[in-house]
């Protein structure tokens, strides 16, 4: 076991950091970026800004530097500056990036004239480095200051400030959404082709084919909108908790903040997920109990005589279980990840909502560093899936 | 077969080298390559305003101005670069006139904006390149009613003939010499534009049997770098200018300011238009501090461009806000944002919250790093405003009077620069004199300085002052220091500001007393706006002073800490102390941010106590809010100019709300590319 885990944890060091270059990778790929909203002010028609204050801004953005520079400082913090040994410094004048690019002007045979840039007229080395603000690498838990959406505030708080919401709203709904998913799978195994289970599997399908941005408008037009103006007791449309106090027929005033007011904010949005997540458990414990229902044990327990609801839980559902264990481990992430479109619609104000929110306005420290918190998480929980099978199935050994 | 085959491969093997060797040897080898020639560091970006008086007979040549450095002089003609050969359709004004007339701009407007009223379509028709009921508007312009006969004819005229025995019509396309009368149209890729851009494909086909060949690009293309607009890689192109109270328009209609490859695409004169007159006429109304002047000279700009019909002006784009029926005293306007006079509002029920919804949370609370809307529009609850800028003009609010050289408030005065003196130079840079340095006499003509030369230009001062009772939210009075402090910090590259051109073009500023100084600019500077550029420089109060009497948690006094940390300190981003209308008491993050009164606010304690600022970033959340009661105002980026804006008129109409519709300064276009690369 401990052999297996040293492997295991190797393993995950390596993916770690060969997801996080390629994760790195697309996002600076991709078009757009933090300059765009200076591109878009120098098309303004209005006062442009200087080369100097480009080349700054650049800077600040780490634009400046090369690729790899600009990876490691995130990833590990590295480089800083010159590397100083016993009093001397070294590598001071390692080209690492470019502060403003070169230019060329070719004189075509044809008499046409065009100026491309090419090569570099002001790098950046490493003496450069020293003094910029740079965290201590991500690697080791340090994710650095946003650089958009909260400008120059750690991410950390960022994200300390919007998990609790993630976690109740992803929490809940899953738990809700695995509670009702298992027992409609048993319940639907075992009464295999009744009314209940082509109206379950009716149901469930529709739910999981929904899309949520869809299902949330419809549910605050009619528990939120229409229900408010007719007079019936109605739920918030949104956020997590209101802005003063309101008042909801047959409930009377609901003070701001309350726990009765989360309650009712809460509803709505939780209730998409579960039902949108309830197909795809309900499916798997159904096809899973199918397939155990059938074994030779089960047939064994009946014919001793076992009472039914016990041959069911006890003989069935337990093995039926086992392929279920590795369902879980996606769950980790997800619950911190959060569900972005749900969150949106009701402007419950997770973590989903910040991915979005920051790849929208191209903060992206605040997006990879909610990204390598999800990696680390999914690998996290395949590791826990894995031993979780050892205990769920003792047949299995881990070496 | 055998010894063919082995002579073939060794042939490619050959041919592969000797390619690559060509290739490493160098270009000159090959008669098509290019002369390469080191460029020296320069300034392809910078835009500067020019600094010379309002003579046209003495104006500057509109001459291509090189932004960039040989470092080799060379004194024959420039060789001919891209973009020399004339459209062969566009190139031709009465098709690009007969364009307009076939255009139905209502139709246009109506395709986005159904749910307006005619009279709210017909006023967002725009006919130059300022709106309706601006300053600069002129009365002389050519008009281009929608008149297909007149289209027809133009067209007609132009050589460009129907076959015959048919009528202009969807399927019949207008030919000369075989040649069809077919046009490549780009735009982006928003819903909104794809709405229209059907639409005037269809008027041109139907009313004028001109072919347009639609293309919707993303955005990233038609604006990039090194793509679309930049490269001028299209025929028509349809996209939106931002107008502001400052109609500016140098850099988008000026003869030296065409992209060209020999210039670096440097400029916005994506048309290739070069009208002398014109070209003459925007720079000297850019160059002018004179209202009156810069009227007269943006006059004989529009005159020539709607004549010229490079760039087709649509409509401008509908902005909407929508409030609770109990709140008074909102002021909905194109160029200024809602919460301008937010002290002065009031709530007819006496309920003691405004909650505002924003689409975006603030990014900081210190508008010096970030000129978001969402960012000013909530400073201006923490910030008393020098001026605001309502209806395309500005009014002084915390200032006295806009100090102006007609009032007394500015002066222009000659000087005599020589060697060695900080100058403003043509290319907007800081400099000191030098042989070779170009820049604006006192008389608007550009010179190149010689050594010995003593030259005479302009300097620009002007003197601001602010009203008495100007006060911190503590009770401690905004002082000289304050405004010391503010044009320190406002001014160190190290803050984060992304602008530091006013800045950079400052001579010195003299402190008077704690209500006002004076800001001598470098002989050359001279900016339009120089009656509104205080140590601020920018619309937003809490930034015109910073509390120099503020003591940090950790013990500093807030004068004490470098530029470079000012970002990252809470009582600066997250809690600044404020000088304006409401005081900033909580900040839960991704969810609102709670003001309360100011009693201290040098107009008066506003009426409403509280103020939240309740971020919603969905559009259709945003409107449940506001019709549930959770929200009183949505401003014109939350609520945006979707189909949402419709189910808020509805409700505005069954008098649930209050509903403002506005043109916004945003208006449509259509450039016509007047070259071929």
């Amino acid at each position: 076991m401990t052999t297996f885990l040293i492997r295991r944890i190797v393993q995950m060091i390596i993916v770690i950091i060969l997801s996080s270059i390629v994760a790195y990778g697309l996002l600076y790929l991709a078009p757009g970026g933090p300059m765009v909203e200076f591109q878009q002010r120098q098309m303004g028609g209005g006062r442009g800004l200087s080369q100097a204050d480009l080349a700054r801004i650049r800077a600040r953005f780490e634009l400046d530097l090369h690729p790899v520079t600009r990876f490691t400082r995130w990833f590990v913090g590295l480089p800083r500056g010159p590397i100083t040994i016993a009093g001397q410094t070294f590598l001071a004048d390692l080209q690492v990036g470019c502060a403003v690019p070169g230019q060329v002007r070719l004189r075509y045979p044809d008499g046409r004239v065009e100026i491309v840039e090419e090569g570099c007229d002001q790098p950046v080395t490493m003496a450069d480095l020293e003094g910029r603000r740079v965290s201590r690498g991500i690697l080791f838990g340090d994710f650095g200051r946003s650089q958009v959406i909260a400008r120059d505030q750690p991410i950390s708080t960022l994200i300390w400030s919007r998990l609790p919401y993630t976690l109740a709203l992803m929490g809940v709904s899953t738990f809700l959404a695995i509670l009702f998913g298992v027992l409609i799978g048993i319940y639907s195994a075992t009464r295999q082709y009744s009314r209940f289970d082509y109206i379950m599997t009716t149901v469930t399908f529709v739910g999981a084919s929904l899309p949520s941005f869809f299902f949330g408008i419809i549910l605050i037009l009619v528990f939120a909108i229409w229900a408010k103006e007719a007079g019936l007791p109605y739920l918030p449309p949104g956020n997590a908790t209101a802005n003063r106090n309101y008042v909801v027929p047959l409930l009377g005033t609901v003070t701001a903040g309350s726990p009765l007011d989360f309650l009712l904010h809460f509803i709505m949005p939780c209730a998409v997920l579960t039902f949108i997540n309830i197909a795809q458990w309900s499916r798997f414990v159904r096809a899973s109990m199918l397939e155990v229902l059938r074994q030779d044990y089960v047939r064994t327990a009946r014919a001793k005589g076992v009472r039914e609801q016990l041959v069911i839980v006890k003989h069935a559902l337990r093995n039926a279980l086992i392929p279920f264990v590795t369902l879980l481990a996606g769950i980790l992430p997800t619950l911190f990840a959060g569900a972005a479109i749900t969150e949106a619609v009701f402007n419950w104000p997770g973590l989903g909502q910040l991915l979005i929110d920051s790849l929208n306005r191209f903060d992206y420290v605040v997006a990879m560093a909610l990204l390598y918190i999800t990696i680390v998480l999914q690998l996290i929980g395949y590791l826990i899936s894995d031993i979780m099978y050892t205990v769920v199935d003792p047949r299995i050994r881990l070496t | 077969m055998r010894p063919v085959s082995f002579s073939l491969t060794r042939l490619f093997i050959l041919t592969l080298i000797l390619t690559t060797l060509v290739a490493c040897g160098g270009a000159a080898t090959s008669p098509d390559a290019p002369v390469r020639e080191t460029m020296a560091p320069a300034e392809p970006t910078a835009v500067a305003e020019a600094t010379v008086e309002p003579d046209t007979t003495t104006e500057t040549t509109p001459e291509p101005e090189p932004t960039m450095q040989e470092e080799e002089e060379e004194e024959e003609e420039p060789p001919p670069g891209s973009f020399t050969t004339p459209h062969p359709i566009l190139s031709d004004v009465r098709v690009r006139q007969a364009i307009a007339y076939c255009t139905d701009r209502t139709e246009l407007i109506q395709s986005v904006y159904n749910y307006l009223s005619p009279e709210e379509q017909q006023g967002l028709l725009m006919d130059s390149f300022v709106p309706q009921g601006h300053w600069a508007l002129a009365d002389n312009i050519t008009t281009y009613p929608f008149d297909p006969e007149q289209g027809n004819a133009l067209l007609e005229e132009a050589g460009w003939t129907l076959p015959d025995g048919t009528e202009p019509g969807p399927g019949v396309v207008r030919t000369r010499e075989g040649e069809q009368l077919s046009i490549g149209f780009v735009t982006t890729d928003a819903q909104f534009r794809q709405t229209w851009a059907t639409v005037f494909e269809q008027q041109l086909a139907e009313n004028c049997s001109i072919q347009i060949i639609r293309t919707h690009a993303p955005g990233s293309w038609l604006f990039g770098d090194a793509t679309g607009l930049r490269r001028r890689d299209f025929e028509l192109a349809a996209f939106a200018w931002v107008g502001e109270p400052d109609p500016k328009g140098r850099t988008l209609y000026a003869c030296n300011e065409i992209p060209l490859p020999e210039n670096n695409w440097a400029g916005q004169n994506y048309m290739g238009w070069c009208n002398e007159t014109a070209s003459r006429a925007i720079i000297a109304a850019n160059n002018t501090l004179d209202r009156d002047e810069r009227i007269r000279q943006y006059a004989i700009f529009q005159e020539e461009f709607t004549r010229d019909m490079v760039s087709l002006p649509l409509f401008q784009r509908l902005e909407a806000q929508a409030a609770s029926n109990n709140l008074v005293n909102f002021i909905s306007d194109p160029t200024e944002y809602m919460t301008a006079n937010i002290g002065e509002w009031e709530l007819t029920d006496n309920a003691d919250t405004i909650v505002l919804g924003f689409s975006q949370e603030p990014s900081s609370m210190w508008v010096l790093v970030t000129d978001a809307a969402v960012a000013t529009q909530a400073a201006d609850l923490i910030g008393f405003r020098a001026f605001t800028k309502y209806n395309y003009d500005y009014q002084p609010v915390a200032l006295t009077r806009l100090p102006t050289i007609e009032n007394g408030g500015a002066t222009l005065e000659e000087i005599e620069v020589s060697a060695g003196d900080m100058v403003w130079t043509v290319d907007g840079e800081a400099m000191e004199l030098a042989p070779g340095v170009e820049v604006i006499n006192a008389e608007g003509e550009t010179v190149t300085y010689a050594e010995g030369d003593t030259i005479t230009m302009s300097q620009l001062s002007v003197t601001f002052e602010y009203i008495e009772g100007l006060t911190w939210e503590d009770g401690e009075p905004v002082k000289q220091a304050d405004f010391e402090l503010a044009a320190r910090i406002n001014c160190d590259p190290d803050s984060g500001a992304s602008d530091l051109t006013i800045c950079n073009s400052r001579q010195n500023i003299d402190f008077i007393n704690d209500t006002s100084y004076t800001i001598t600019y470098l002989p050359g500077a001279q900016w339009p706006e120089y009656f509104i550029y205080t140590v601020g420089a920018g619309i937003s109060g809490n930034r015109e002073a910073y509390p120099s009497h503020q003591v940090l948690s950790d013990g500093r006094n807030l004068t004490d800490v470098p530029a470079a940390e000012w970002g990252t300190l809470l009582e600066i981003a997250e809690r600044p102390l404020s000088n304006g209308p409401y005081t900033l008491v909580e900040w839960q993050k991704g969810q609102r941010l709670v003001f309360e009164a100011n009693p201290n606010f040098f107009a008066g304690e506003p009426a409403v106590p509280t103020v939240i600022i309740q971020i919603v970033t969905d559009t259709n959340q945003a409107v449940a809010q506001l019709l549930t009661g959770n929200i009183d105002v949505l401003e014109k980026a939350t609520l945006g100019a979707g189909p949402e804006v419709q189910t808020v008129i509805e409700a505005g109409e069954a008098g649930r709300v209050q509903v403002f519709l506005e043109a916004s300064p945003t208006w449509e276009h259509v450039d016509m590319n007047l070259f071929l690369r």
